[in-house]
């Protein structure tokens, strides 16, 4: 080549070096477009090719009684789904798949033939199931973990647990109530996919967005306490041929329910093989005739109102008293001349009560009725509860008012029962009852703590201490109604109580069909257990003395044996006992225990400030010459130091109110 | 014929050779991530056959170097015929994939003459037009046989149907007329005919080929048909981002979302996993490689070196080019492999025998004297 050549060559070339720059500039620009402006865009459309998501059920919380036992669990459980377009032979895959789920072959075979690429098969199944489709390795059939509730306890307290539904929400019971809480954020299962629509790689995630954790809840009942219930009263109800019945273990200081069982067989595990209705938690659905169990208020109403002494003797009328068109019989046709006001209550006097009631005014005798809270729900936080039956007064009779003074002719539930009773207990301050203590993330920390709330004051301490000492007698003397509720070594306070249904069809009350009830509570001098057992339309020993007593005895007797000399330190676990994985916390400090309190009355003694509005309680500290320090507004519903202790040397008392329901 | 000489060794093109094994183990690392979720444990993984199609490409690069190539270039035409040869025989006894007949059998290995007919006729041509050489640019009739050294390899691997390859022949052909030079009235002739041309060879294009070229144009007409290659590609691209997703991570090759992944589309591979980055360092390395071939050809002591080298540079830079810029989606989906990088044996033996050819060129202006 010669020079000239070789020059012109060089040009060629170094243009074609410059045009080959472009054309890869070129390139380079698309591939900034592509991978850099447009990455989002393209990253989801990749996202979106290969992952395929399916909603998953949400974790639920445990549900606690208040030592840490488990009463409701999740467990993860394996469900089948399939994905029809994968399956080859749906035939023989539903025909394999049959033999092991035992679900009808025709019924899988439709699942696994749809068009769709998801379908569910059959869900929840045992694992020595899911190992053995595992194994079948059929294509297109895939199992993945889902949660199960669990009842670890099976049938116990299963009506205030309730159950949830295959969706995963609560249904009945604290399910429902507290399902809200319990019921975890949902979880999606995603599959990385490959081009050929094979599920590669399955992973659950968490949407971002998820509202908050779902939390446990530990409830005030006590897994003994309630087995203790449960089996006495099914006993019972066997022995007395009774449709069914309640019992319910308060301690009347904070409202705390310590147990609650109703009789009717209600497994939560099998809910859906029972019929709904036995799901009903009926102790606060169901309202009934309360019969003389009411006495004992109405008897607190006049002591409160100064109208009556234990004393003051009545004309019982020899068993037959009329008012208006309609004569008042005692139970059991049984014949009564003169009575103490005392001796009404002991021997559960029907004529007693209506003078009782008459003295009182049925005015004054309404107003405390409503006090006592009947009438309006306790607001306990369980669903479903009803208001009973309560006219207002101004459209009672004669009779009503006198009907009602021994317990006909209004209408109560048993949870307002023995809520009206721990009032007696609590020294006439009522307490709200409840069965959540609080609610724990899932680590353990408490997230929400129920504190006991003050309803209201509704009878004085001393009219309380004079009812419980009648009470007392009811059961401690030798002819006293409720003699067979008498345990050992301890002084119980009780009423029993007979009410006879109301016959819609003969628009009667029926002598045949009753409910037969005892309360009370125990140690009478320092109320720790308040109990209530009522059983439905027993067949033997209809009156109330000698059917419910003896459950009421025979739960009572063995708290005591099992919690020996103080109950209420071996129901709450400490501040700093760790059950299980989580951190229990006291909601209420002890009360103080019997042989620990200072003398009543002394000087030197914290007076009892609960239940007391605060202008009451700076009234009482004036008196007393000690300096409260108050927190919140309300009433009183704790204090530091407990009533009775020695004052401090500052003569310092810090007493928190809050507002009632 | 094949005379060892110390300068051959003192002039070796080290930059060139250390260049080609650098792009081939890229495009290895990046064949053992495309078959990585493709492996079938029955079958030898697609990195090892890759990496003995490397070596035996390697054997073929050290004869081509050694081989004297104006020995060669006396034989250029018997190799010629002996590739089209070849490439009948693909009719008669090739066997054939996907609808088109482009291999054959040769002992265990498959063997692609269309791949081997690039560079014989960039031998051929270049022998031709080192022959008529003249002094001046060529006038259209001058390039009659030229045209018919390309024109009969390029009709018979049509008929396999190959339009890529084809593609590439003709571009060769002009990349070399312009090398060579033609006369700017011829110019003007050509591009006349080239355009009254175009819509009657639209209509002898297989259907398939049309639809290729349709779909280029709009991919979003059939995205589950044709357009897919061309969604799936700049899907996978795009999601590579800046960093890519990293080695073995590119989510659309591994979970087989990319047609032909090994193949034609082994840069899609690369840029989901190494990211703009890495794709614009490889475009770079490929630039370099042109570079060199360009430095080869003007250095290089005769006009039948030049132009070899310079055939040889331009079918690297074109099917580079092409290959990117369809896999990118600006150009329209033809069967060109990516240089060292696409998985097959036929491409990359021919490709490092031709790279032997320019360090051949390369090292011979030390040697030769002109």
């Amino acid at each position: 080549m010669n020079g000239d050549a070789r020059k012109w060559l060089k040009f060629r070339i170094a243009t074609l070096l410059a045009f080959f720059l472009v054309l890869l500039i070129a390139l380079a620009s698309r591939a900034f477009q592509l991978q850099i402006l447009s990455n989002k865009e393209l990253k989801a459309l990749a996202e979106k090719q290969h992952t395929q998501t399916l909603l998953l059920q949400p974790d639920r919380g445990i549900i606690f009684d208040r030592n840490g036992e488990k009463l409701a669990a999740t467990i993860m459980v394996d469900s089948v789904f399939a994905d029809p377009t994968k399956i080859e032979n749906p035939a023989e895959a539903a025909e394999r798949l049959a033999a092991i789920l035992q679900v009808d072959r025709t019924v899988i075979q439709k699942k696994l033939s749809g068009t769709k690429n998801f379908s569910w098969v059959t869900r929840r199944i045992a694992p020595e199931q899911a190992r053995l489709v595992q194994e079948l390795r059929i294509d297109g059939i895939f199992l993945v973990k889902e949660p199960k509730r669990f009842y670890p306890s099976g049938e116990l307290a299963g009506h205030l647990i309730g159950f949830v539904g295959l969706d995963a929400t609560g249904l009945e019971g604290l399910e429902l109530k507290y399902d809200h809480y319990l019921k975890g954020p949902p979880e999606k299962l995603l599959w990385t996919r490959d081009a050929k629509g094979k599920r590669l790689y399955p992973r659950v995630e968490i949407p971002k967005a998820a509202p908050r954790e779902n939390y446990n809840l530990v409830l005030t009942i006590d897994n003994r306490i309630q087995h203790l219930a449960e089996s006495h009263l099914k006993s019972a109800v066997k022995a007395k041929g009774a449709k069914g019945g309640f019992a319910i273990v308060m301690d009347p200081r904070t409202g705390e329910i310590l147990a609650l069982a109703n009789e009717m067989g209600f497994d939560p595990n099998l809910f859906s093989a029972v019929n709904p209705a036995t799901g009903k938690n009926k102790v606060i659905t169901d309202s009934f005739d309360p019969g003389s169990t009411f006495k004992p208020f109405l008897a607190a109403a006049a002591l409160e109102e100064g109208v009556v002494k234990e004393t003051d003797i009545f004309n019982c009328e020899d068993g037959h008293y009329a008012i208006a068109n309609r004569v008042i019989h005692e139970a059991n046709r049984k014949r009564h001349g003169a009575l103490s006001f005392h001796d009404i209550l002991k021997y559960s006097s029907n004529i007693g009560a209506v003078k009782i009631g008459e003295r009182l005014g049925k005015e004054k005798f309404y107003q405390y009725i409503r006090k006592f809270g009947f009438g309006e729900k306790t607001g306990i936080d369980l669903p479903g509860e009803v208001s009973g039956i309560l006219r207002p007064v101004e459209k009672w009779t004669r009779v009503d008012a006198a009907t009602v003074a021994f317990g006909q002719g209004v209408s109560v539930t048993a949870i307002q029962l023995i809520t009206a009773l721990s009032t007696i207990a609590n020294q006439g301050v009522m307490m709200k009852p409840f069965v959540v203590r609080g609610l724990m993330d899932r680590k353990g920390n408490v997230v929400q703590s129920y504190r006991p709330t003050v309803v209201r004051r509704v009878i004085s301490a001393q009219t309380a201490t004079r009812m419980t000492a009648i009470l007392t007698d009811v059961v401690g003397a030798e002819d006293g109604t409720g003699k067979q509720a008498r345990i050992a070594n301890v002084a119980v306070a009780g009423k029993t109580g007979t009410s006879q249904k109301f016959d819609f069809s003969r628009r009667a009350y029926s002598t045949e069909r009753v409910k037969t009830s005892f309360m009370g509570f125990f140690p009478a001098e320092n109320p720790q257990i308040a109990i209530l057992v009522i059983l439905d339309e027993p067949q033997r020993d209809k009156w109330g003395g000698v059917a419910a007593a003896p459950v009421f005895r025979n739960i009572g007797e063995q708290i005591l044996n099992r919690f020996k000399t103080n109950i209420r330190v071996n129901f709450a676990p400490d501040e700093e006992k760790t059950a299980d994985d989580m951190k229990l916390r006291l909601i209420s400090a002890p009360a103080p225990l019997a042989n620990q309190t200072a003398l009543e009355g002394d000087e030197a003694a914290v007076p009892d400030f609960r239940g007391m509005t605060i202008r009451d309680a700076l009234r009482k500290a004036k008196e007393k010459g000690i300096e409260v320090r108050v927190i919140g507004s309300g009433w009183a519903t704790a204090q530091q130091p407990a009533a009775g202790l020695p004052a401090p040397e500052n003569r310092l008392c810090t007493v928190t109110f809050s507002m009632g329901s | 014929m094949i005379k060892l000489d110390r300068r051959l060794i003192l002039n070796f093109d080290w930059t060139l050779f250390i260049l080609v094994l650098v792009i081939s183990g890229v495009g290895l690392l990046n064949i053992y991530s495309a078959g990585f979720s493709l492996t079938d444990f029955r079958q030898t993984p697609l990195y090892i056959r890759q990496i003995q199609w490397i070596l035996i490409g390697v054997a073929g690069m050290a004869v081509a170097f050694l081989v004297d190539y104006r020995f060669l270039s006396r034989h250029a035409y018997i190799i010629y015929g002996i590739s089209i040869a070849l490439l009948l025989l693909v009719f008669t006894t090739g066997y054939a994939t996907r609808g088109s007949q482009r291999w054959i059998a040769v002992g265990g290995f498959t063997f692609q003459p269309s791949e081997l007919v690039k560079l014989t006729i960039i031998l051929a041509l270049a022998k031709y037009f080192d022959r008529s050489q003249s002094g001046r640019n060529y006038r259209l009739r001058e390039l009659l046989i030229p045209s018919l050294i390309v024109l009969i390899p390029f009709t018979l691997i049509l008929k396999q149907p190959d339009l890529g390859t084809g593609l590439i022949l003709i571009i060769l052909f002009f990349s070399i007329v312009f090398f060579v030079g033609l006369d700017w009235r011829s110019l003007l002739l050509a591009a006349a005919g080239g355009l009254t041309l175009t819509p009657i060879g639209w209509h002898l294009l297989k259907d398939y080929q049309k639809e290729r070229i349709m779909t280029f144009f709009s991919p979003e007409r059939d995205p589950l048909g044709s357009g897919y290659h061309i969604i799936q590609s700049m899907i996978a691209v795009g999601s590579g981002g800046i960093f890519g997703k990293g080695f073995l991570k590119g989510s659309q090759t591994q979970l087989k979302f990319l047609p032909e992944q090994q193949t034609d589309f082994v840069f899609s591979v690369f840029a989901e996993e190494w990211g703009f980055l890495g794709g614009v360092i490889l475009m770079v390395m490929f630039f370099l490689l042109i570079l060199w071939g360009l430095k080869i050809v003007l250095h290089s002591k005769d006009y039948l070196g030049a132009l070899v080298a310079f055939g040889i540079t331009m079918l690297i830079f074109w099917e580079v080019f092409i290959n990117i810029g369809m896999v990118l989606g600006i150009l329209p989906v033809v069967g060109i492999p990516l240089p060292f990088l696409s998985y097959g044996g036929s491409s990359m033996v021919v490709l490092m025998t031709a790279i032997g050819l320019l360090m051949n060129i390369s090292v011979r202006r030390f040697i030769l004297q002109s």
